[in-house]
């Protein structure tokens, strides 16, 4: 083709430059996919995107309270709108040719729904994990930050923080249009998505297949720090060894992975960066310039691989940690060092970045020769060879078009070598992706 | 070495080439086809690819104006300054990320979705709009741009290079619906170059359309609703079980498009109501669209079909995320597509609407939908739906 994509110059660039002879398949989205949502339903910010063993595709989503109300006119009382539209169900089952088969999700008996669901994944046996990776408590007058989670950066507190005005507050009604126009579509500079109020999410959640409850680790609001063995501090992710009965928790907030029994939630072990004990204080800013953290910042996503790997992705630190499952290190990989974790200034004010490293996931031919890193704040797929983390591809760059992303945060892959991706912020997007050729 | 293109684009062009060329034919057989007795009505079905990736990494943001001219390239109009921080970290200084940042506030497209050029902001001897609203091309090469913008009461022409030919009305001027001087907010202009008139939607701060002489800008006559006088009078939220219809325009008035047949199609937006008129102002008859919509309206913007009896016009309506098919003698609607969402042929906020020689729609959103999309013309087909929802090729390839 013509047109120079700058990011393809880099992958040969540095092809050329380390001299690595095997790269990944290049890849296409396949832009009518998944098919279009039943009932007026819209998806709202995703932020978890799996597999399961069936090569059905699960997603999960922040629902109503990640859209904006003029997108949500369904919603309103009274209605501004009879046609459209309305948040989708929170858990969404696609197959591969993006037929939708089921849906659950919300509140129920026995358990606490998450404010705002962080990932989820399908294990073995086909039940469904969720985790609540809502947001920490706002401080004093300030905006709280879903540091958590693959957590959607968009999120805002429900109370005691200044709601973000969102900029599509603005949008056409940049003037003139204030009175009725604006204040009836919920529009105006402070309505940004909102959480529902609530103790902040601090569990983990497994059903059925079918949405029936199963299990519950951890309490909503209920915060002991890294070493407790009960409590959790809005986790990001999970993973299930199903041949050990053992989940791994990405427990974000407490700078840790932490396993626990999967079938009866009983504790097994933790560790933080490293292998180390997590503190509390975590990583704290990250610096490019400074050496690694010997902590977590947010630990965002656990993947195992099928030779019996830990990968882990600390998203502020932009890297990947590699753990035995006993959690002895083995490696770390750098990914776009430069990206600042912190916060930048920007044309609203300053809103914070959010690193790299979002999610992961591993290609699936039998060596998974290849990592998949999911990096919202650049805007596109990375791709790691996974013997030595050193990146050799990529795909997308910002946008709203089939194949563009805006904040990609989570992604997997398929038996048949395809690639899924959810994107948050104002994304709201699940793609799929094949390889070229195919 | 060579990458390939993360996107392919072959088998959909080449789908969409042959679309284009049965598109004329079908287009010639509207007039015959009228005849037959069941309900038929323009079909379309979304081009997932189209327009291509633009260069540079950059963004849209609210886009909130689309025109075709002559040779069928696509104009568009949005404002950068809306894109949040977080989708522009390339304009941090220094860059925070390659990725992205805004796209200039015009951009033009050719038929087949390439990227051509791309202008627009301040410069010298014009005000640019503080906030930038409608774009449409003459047939001499120029483009009308508005503005919404809390002090934009003007209208700025451009070559569709971007080079500044004129401006009529000025900002900071506007002094309300009776004003001869100035305009306030305006949404769109139309023209009527065969009596070398502009009509203008005027707007977001007027309740009123006003006809100006396109060499001069000198408004010629001006009309409220029913073509009474404007008033500005506040008329406070629109209420669907009102006892009555609003007697004057809310804002934003946000179209008022002349039809061949010598009639002036207004976009009463938060009425909900399309108000026809001669073309001088004389009211004709109105319809209300989806009547109990709320917030911001039903009634976005309108474009007729290519046909030369213009029979039917498309609306596109941001706040039920449709585009509704009218049959225009009637005033009665006959069809409608699209859905809201993020994938091809859905929508967030469909804010204005175009047609091309061959028949084909292109449309922009605003608020966070941030796109252009092309709806390909496939001919006249018999209404099954009233509602189609998202119209997506039938031939799909989803592996």
């Amino acid at each position: 083709m013509k047109r120079a994509f700058p990011g393809a110059c880099a992958v040969v660039l540095l092809l050329t430059a380390s001299g690595i002879a095997q790269s990944p398949p290049a890849y296409r989205v396949v832009p009518l996919w998944p098919q279009p949502l039943p009932n007026h339903w819209v998806l709202g910010s995703v932020t978890g995107v799996t597999v399961d063993a069936q090569d059905h595709i699960w997603v999960t989503h922040r629902g109503a309270d990640s859209l904006e109300g003029n997108e949500k006119g369904m919603m309103a009382t009274p209605p501004t709108s009879v046609l459209c539209c309305t948040a989708a169900p929170f858990v969404l089952e696609f197959d591969a040719n993006g037929k939708l088969l089921s849906n659950f999700g919300g509140p129920g008996q026995g358990y606490q729904w998450p404010q705002s669901p962080g990932s989820l994944a399908v294990d073995a046996k086909g039940n469904v994990w969720v985790t609540g990776s809502g947001l920490e408590p706002a401080p004093p007058g300030g905006r709280g930050r879903a540091t958590g989670a693959n957590a959607d950066p968009d999120a805002v507190p429900p109370a005691g923080g200044r709601g973000r005005g969102d900029a599509a507050a603005r949008g056409d009604a940049a003037a003139g249009a204030r009175g009725a126009d604006a204040a009836a579509a919920g529009r105006g500079r402070g309505r940004g998505p909102a959480a529902p109020a609530g103790p902040p999410d601090a569990h983990v959640l497994k059903f059925a297949r079918d949405g029936k409850f199963l299990l519950q680790i951890g309490t909503p609001g209920k915060m002991e720090g890294p070493d407790s063995q009960t409590t959790l501090n809005r986790p990001a992710a999970v993973a299930v060894d199903a041949a050990a009965n053992e989940v791994y928790v990405a427990d974000s907030g407490n700078h840790r992975i932490v396993v626990f029994d999967s079938e009866t939630g009983a504790y097994k072990r933790h560790w933080g960066a490293f292998g180390e004990k997590p503190t509390a204080a975590g990583g704290g800013p990250y610096d490019p310039n400074a050496a690694p953290a010997r902590q977590f910042r947010d630990v965002t996503c656990v993947e195992l691989s099928k030779d019996g790997m830990v990968y882990v992705c600390d998203r502020t630190s932009n890297r990947i940690q590699v753990f035995q499952k006993d959690g002895k290190f083995v490696k770390e990989g750098i990914v776009s060092k430069n990206t600042m974790g912190a916060t930048v200034s920007g044309q609203f004010g300053v809103v914070s970045s959010w690193g790299s490293a979002w999610d992961i996931a591993l290609s699936n031919d039998p060596q998974q020769q290849f990592v998949f890193v999911a990096d919202g704040h650049d805007k596109k797929v990375i791709v790691l060879r996974r013997d030595t983390l050193a990146e050799v591809g990529g795909f997308g760059t910002g946008g709203r078009l089939p194949g563009q992303f805006l904040a990609v945060g989570s992604i997997a892959t398929d038996s048949r070598g395809n690639v899924y991706t959810g994107e948050q912020h104002h994304g709201k997007r699940v793609q799929k992706w094949v390889a070229a050729g195919r | 070495m060579k990458r390939p293109r993360k996107v392919l684009i072959g088998s959909s062009l080449v789908a969409l080439l042959a679309a284009l060329g049965i598109a004329q034919q079908q287009l010639e057989k509207i007039a015959s086809a009228q005849t037959k007795s069941a309900v038929q009505a323009p079909k379309f079905e979304v081009d997932p690819m189209w327009p291509k990736p633009m260069p540079n990494h950059w963004l849209l943001g609210n886009t909130i104006g689309v025109g075709v001219d002559s040779r069928d390239h696509v104009f568009i109009i949005h404002r950068g300054a809306t894109l949040e921080a977080k989708e522009v970290y390339a304009q941090e200084n220094p860059p925070a990320s390659d990725c992205c940042k805004a796209a200039p506030p015009v951009l033009e497209f050719d038929a087949e979705g390439n990227y051509v050029n791309a202008w627009g902001g301040p410069g010298q001897g014009f005000e640019w709009p503080g906030s930038n609203h409608g774009i449409t091309p003459d047939s001499k090469g120029n483009l009308w741009i508005g503005g919404n913008g809390p002090d934009d009461g003007h209208i700025l022409v451009f070559t569709t290079g971007g080079k500044f030919v004129k401006q009529f009305g000025f900002a900071y001027a506007s002094a309300g619906s009776n004003d001869m001087w100035a305009f306030n907010k305006v949404a769109k202009i139309s023209l009527d170059e065969g009596a070398n008139e502009a009509y203008v939607a005027d707007g977001y701060g007027n309740h009123r359309v006003a006809v100006i002489d396109m060499t001069t800008g000198k408004i010629k006559r001006y009309w409220g609703a029913y073509g009474n006088k404007p008033d500005d009078t506040n008329l406070g939220r629109y209420n669907p079980n009102a006892t009555e219809p609003a007697k004057q325009f809310r804002n934003p008035v946000h179209c008022a498009v002349p039809s061949n047949d010598g009639l002036v199609y207004v976009c009463d937006r938060p009425n909900d109501r399309i108000q026809v008129f001669t073309k001088d102002g004389k009211f004709q008859k109105e319809v209300f669209v989806e009547k109990t919509t709320l917030g911001d309206g039903s009634v976005w913007d309108i474009a007729f079909s290519k046909d030369a009896q213009q029979k039917y016009f498309y609306l596109a309506d941001g706040a039920n995320e449709k585009i509704h098919v009218f049959d225009r003698a009637s005033l009665t609607e006959l069809t409608s597509f699209g859905d809201g969402g993020r994938q091809p042929g859905q929508f967030y906020a469909v804010h204005s609407i175009a047609t091309d020689s061959k028949g084909n729609i292109y449309v922009t959103e605003t608020y966070r939908g941030q796109r252009l999309q092309k709806f390909v013309f496939k001919g006249l087909a018999p209404v099954s739906k009233k509602d189609q929802g998202t119209v997506w090729p039938t031939r799909t390839s989803t592996h």
